[in-house]
């Protein structure tokens, strides 16, 4: 395995600490809203996993901005805040980067739809994973239906999820002109 | 800062990953075999998220406020009339509750019945949730400080919600009856039927070893049988339906949409025994085996 495919690629240096913290932020948000008590029937069991689409668009973008330690860190308590088994949600967070990483130059530089082809690949392989990480450790098969609809509902969602962070890109990191280069 | 040679450098960056990535497996196969591992941690990062998370869920709850006034509106006529005629019948009812209880009170006194136990209540919100497929969890804005301990019963005015598993100062998380570690104790109301309501992280729990399975009826209403010394018998859990594999039990709480809960103290919150570290745990029987002995110190050493 080449370890090279985990480094992230040279990007134009970013000066403004602030501007570089934006992409933590900005997971730490999603991650954060995702457990906030929205009063919907049935929500709880579908919410779509907004953390893994920010992961997925910053590794894209700005992946020098979203260190793999900053993705154990948000995992890590985004377990300890939910209840789930410690480890899941950093393990989650990190194989997405890893994926991403290796896949990333047939996406950078696309129109949208490659984009969200990739996310739904992405994305919807790594939530089916998780599904069978969680089987294996209640060692029983889980039922599958509310995974396919939180798959669905997140791949639905992405779209808006990217729009915004790309705004929030444009806006603060890579001022107007560096968006779709590379 | 230590200076590096940038080979150095370089291979450090390039292994971050794969090493954090073994590194959080690790740690899921040891929470996963040692599960009071990450307890302190846990309560620590709920005491600090706390205040912050009650307020990002304070504009949900004024909104949902908001929306059930417009709704309110809308239907006031009819509801107007329907609580005139439920009023009605309360009182009726009223007056019957006060016959009995005088009537109770009587033969209490003349039968020498130790009354219930005093129980108190704290009123807290739910402030997160498991936000995911995999477990059943909220967190309430309520903790240790406000007297809430492990193993109490969380209940709405409609019925059993789940029970403290994690205290902290601030902040609490519940087990939901739905999540998939959940177990309860529960007996068919107005029989000796027993079974057990197990959570599988569905909506409607499934009902299993039921004592006489055919004497079950869909609608029989499910509530605790206070074995094991957890919940308090009789509390109200749900309604028996139907289900692909077996019975199930429709809760009586909307679980999805719980805003503010009741934290009870029946006094009965020892009985959940804390869990015990594995240093302690080796050379024990178990943790049926400590709790007994902290509840009969008159008892000799073997």
């Amino acid at each position: 395995m080449a370890l090279r495919e985990f480094t992230a690629p040279e990007l134009p240096r970013v000066n403004s600490s602030a501007a570089r913290l934006v992409p933590t932020l900005t997971t730490i948000i999603a991650a954060l809203v995702a457990i906030l008590p929205l009063q919907i029937p049935g929500y709880v069991a579908i919410t779509p996993a907004l953390a893994l689409m920010a992961v997925y668009h910053w590794t894209l973008y700005r992946p020098d901005l979203l260190p793999p330690y900053a993705l154990f860190a948000i995992g890590i308590g985004e377990d300890l805040l939910t209840g789930s088994p410690v480890g899941v949600g950093a393990l989650t967070l990190l194989v997405t980067r890893a994926v991403v990483l290796r896949s990333r130059r047939h996406f950078v530089g696309r129109t949208f739809p490659a984009v969200w082809a990739g996310f739904t690949l992405v994305g919807g392989g790594i939530m089916l994973g998780v599904w069978a990480l969680h089987c294996l450790i209640e060692f029983s098969l889980l039922n599958p239906r509310n995974v396919v609809f939180r798959m669905v509902l997140t791949i639905a969602i992405f779209p808006v999820a990217s729009f915004l962070l790309g705004r929030i890109q444009r806006a603060l990191i890579d001022g107007p002109r560096l968006m779709h280069r590379r | 800062m230590i200076r590096l040679s940038p080979q150095i450098r370089a291979g450090i960056q390039r292994s971050t990953l794969p090493a954090l990535i073994v590194l959080s497996g690790a740690m899921l196969i040891a929470g996963k075999a040692d599960q009071t591992m990450f307890e302190t941690l846990r309560t620590g990062l709920s005491d600090v998220t706390a205040p912050a998370l009650d307020v990002a869920s304070r504009p949900l709850g004024a909104a949902e406020a908001a929306l059930d006034r417009v709704r309110g509106f809308i239907g006031v006529y009819h509801e107007n009339r329907r609580l005139e005629e439920e009023n009605r019948r309360l009182l009726q009812w009223q007056q019957v509750a006060l016959k009995l209880t005088t009537e109770n009170r009587q033969l209490q006194g003349l039968l020498r019945v130790v009354p219930d136990r005093a129980v108190s209540y704290v009123t807290a919100r739910v402030i997160a949730n498991s936000g995911g497929a995999y477990v059943r969890t909220v967190m309430i804005n309520a903790g240790s400080q406000a007297g809430l301990a492990r193993g109490q019963a969380v209940i709405t005015g409609d019925g059993l919600v789940g029970r403290l598993t994690e205290v902290g100062g601030r902040a609490a998380r519940a087990l939901l009856i739905t999540d998939l570690n959940s177990r309860i104790p529960v007996k068919i109301e107005g029989s000796s039927t027993g079974a057990v309501l197990a959570g599988d992280n569905s909506e409607r729990p499934r009902l299993l070893y039921v004592g006489a399975p055919e004497t079950l009826k869909i609608g029989d209403r499910v509530v605790t049988s206070g074995e094991g010394g957890v919940f308090p018998p009789d509390l109200p859990v749900g309604m028996v339906s139907a289900g692909p594999s077996g019975p199930r039990v429709e809760p009586f709480v909307e679980l999805s949409q719980l805003g503010h809960v009741l934290v009870v103290d029946y006094g009965l919150s020892g009985a959940l025994p804390q869990p015990i570290p594995p240093a302690v745990r080796s050379g024990r029987k178990g943790k049926a085996a400590t709790s007994e002995e902290a509840q009969a110190p008159a008892q000799p050493p073997r």
